[in-house]
């Protein structure tokens, strides 16, 4: 009892009761220093930034909401979108090939992805812009026939076409990997449990495996979407007039280089920014830890009594 | 018809690698029989199992399930792989129950039982939701049908799988270590169910290590050891008075 009063009465430095008092976090003379350190480097930049007048501040508003800046933004949308969507498929596709028990389906995955993978998209592009020159007619028929089109390929492979089919063949490489990789998290017992049943291979794959490999797929896409919002940059080079080139083609006549550099480059960090906030949230989502259930899981209520067996 | 729910082995031999697992296995177990699979981990009783339910294919010998060739058709020289679609059709007739349950995460305790039926036998889904719901009750779990497995115990998703497998109307049941991954406060509600699936007549191989539950509802019991039986008769009569060397050494260990 009396020890008891002698603790809580002992006065704290300057008599506050020492059990109340917060607990500050420690620290060091770094923090101190990186505080001052960054902080100027930041000054410096921002300074330097906002009064060396080659940037041309105005010039950079002025082109930022140019029509055809616009117009190559949304050819950078819509070939993100699409070679998203085709690659996303031909990545399903090319996923179940490569886990299929028939060898030579197998190994026809594995090759494709091995080749698009191990070659740089720009090698990539450049060479279906080309194509024509290994087979100037694509003639499509019948095998064994007369039945067959001729399809020039030199008009086939507009610059915009050979930019959809490269980075589609290119982006479905790496989602077969992301896909596979999905179908590999899924449980050996699961497959066994739908195998008991009698489930077909089909049945499997669209009610058990896929279902089940989402949560490690789509974060993963996510990642490739931004990915490949700022690889479309890439496609200036066949003359495709998305963003980069709009800016481009601009400075080409005014040689305001850098400022329309800036232009472009703010418009693909702010679609960056756009999209990783729902990228961000889907990797929440789907988080191992914290969605063990579906998303329409019911909170538990057991109001139920528990289910005794008899 | 009349060999519906019965399991003929012959001279069963199959291997992992350079690994025999099933040497010489022969079994005869009739409709209706009640056969307990006992003995030390990696004597290849789990195996029998996924071989009788064609998880795994055996190396050679004769499998009969429900009187038919499993997984194969005989002719005069060779023993030839059916159809996915015709061993899938075999599967359907054969339940299995796992340690670690294997239920659908991604569907309801009710979806996870009427997967089955409508999925693959493509059943009315009135009528299938009708059974699962009377499957729930039979299994003690009537009022869970909303749940997902997550948010079930062990106990409640293990009898969850068993409502599951019964939803195809299997004639045959098979348990590999039912309640191997249970709390043990939680393996008498499994058992529970599965003794009352006994009484109802239901062909049942259970590889088990509950020898309460072997002496109290087996008809017959087998004990294994290192791929070959080494001893099968009157579940009671071996628990009792074991004839191998081998058998007594291993009862006196677990009993």
């Amino acid at each position: 009892m009396q020890q008891l009063t002698i603790e809580r009465s002992e006065p704290g430095m300057n008599g506050k009761d020492s059990a109340l008092k917060p607990r500050l976090k420690r620290r060091s003379t770094f923090e101190y220093v990186a505080w001052v350190v960054c902080s100027l480097i930041g000054i410096g930049v921002l300074f330097s930034v906002s009064t060396n007048p080659n940037f041309k501040w105005d010039v950079v508003a002025k082109y930022f909401t140019h029509e055809s800046i616009l117009r190559g933004l949304m050819l950078t949308i819509f070939l993100t979108v699409a070679s998203m969507a085709l690659g996303t498929l031909l990545g399903l596709a090319l996923a179940i090939m490569r886990g299929s028990k028939i060898k030579p389906i197998a190994a026809t995955a594995g090759v494709y992805i091995t080749l698009f993978r191990g070659t740089p998209v720009l090698v990539q592009l450049i060479f279906w812009f080309n194509v024509a020159a290994l087979y100037p007619n694509l003639s499509i028929g019948i095998p064994f026939t007369d039945i067959s089109t001729a399809i020039d390929m030199n008009a086939l492979m507009a610059p915009i076409t050979a930019a959809l089919v490269g980075l589609t063949l290119n982006e479905a490489a790496y989602m077969a990997e992301i896909i596979r990789g999905g179908f590999s998290s899924v449980g050996k017992g699961q497959i066994e449990a739908a195998d008991s049943l009698g489930m077909s291979g089909a049945m499997k794959m669209r009610k058990v495996i896929i279902p089940q490999a989402m949560p490690s797929i789509i974060p993963a896409t996510g990642n490739q979407v931004i990915g490949m919002f700022k690889g479309t940059s890439l496609v200036s080079v066949l003359g495709v007039a998305e963003l980069l080139q709009s800016a481009q083609l601009i400075y080409a006549r005014t040689y305001e280089t850098i400022p329309l550099l800036i232009v472009a480059s703010l418009w693909y960090l702010v679609m960056t920014l756009l999209l990783s906030y729902p990228q961000s949230k889907l990797e929440q989502k789907y988080s191992r830890a914290t969605s063990r259930l579906p998303r329409k899981a019911k909170p538990v209520v057991l109001t139920d009594p528990e289910g005794a067996a008899r | 018809m009349s060999n519906d729910g019965t399991i003929l082995a012959q001279k069963i031999r199959k291997s992992f690698g350079p690994k025999t697992v099933l040497k010489d296995i022969n079994l005869d177990i009739a409709s209706g029989e009640i056969c307990c699979i006992i003995g030390p981990s990696g004597s290849g009783k789990s195996t029998i199992l996924r071989c009788i339910n064609g998880l795994e294919t055996v190396d050679s010998g004769v499998l009969k399930v429900n009187g038919e060739d499993f997984g194969y058709y005989e002719t005069e020289n060779a023993y030839h792989a059916l159809p996915p679609k015709k061993l899938a059709e075999q599967r359907t007739r054969v339940g299995m129950v796992f340690q670690s349950f294997n239920l659908f995460p991604n569907m309801t305790a009710h979806e996870n039982i009427m997967s089955g039926p409508v999925l693959v036998k493509r059943a009315d889904k009135k009528e299938a939701a009708k059974r699962a719901h009377e499957l729930l009750a039979s299994v003690g779990l009537a009022g869970f049908g909303d749940y997902y497995p997550a948010q079930l115990s062990g106990g409640q998703q293990q009898r969850v799988a068993i409502a599951r497998s019964l939803a195809m109307d299997p004639e045959i049941m098979l348990f590999d270590e039912p309640t191997s991954a249970l709390d043990p406060e939680k393996v008498g509600e499994v058992l529970a169910v599965m003794k009352d699936l006994a009484k109802k007549g239901m062909t049942m191989v259970v590889v088990t290590h509950e020898m309460g539950f072997a002496r109290e509802v087996a008809d017959s019991l087998i004990f294994m050891d290192d791929g070959y039986i080494v001893e099968r008769g009157d579940a009671r009569e071996i628990l009792t008075n074991p004839k191998e060397t081998r058998t007594q050494a291993f009862l006196k260990q677990v009993l």
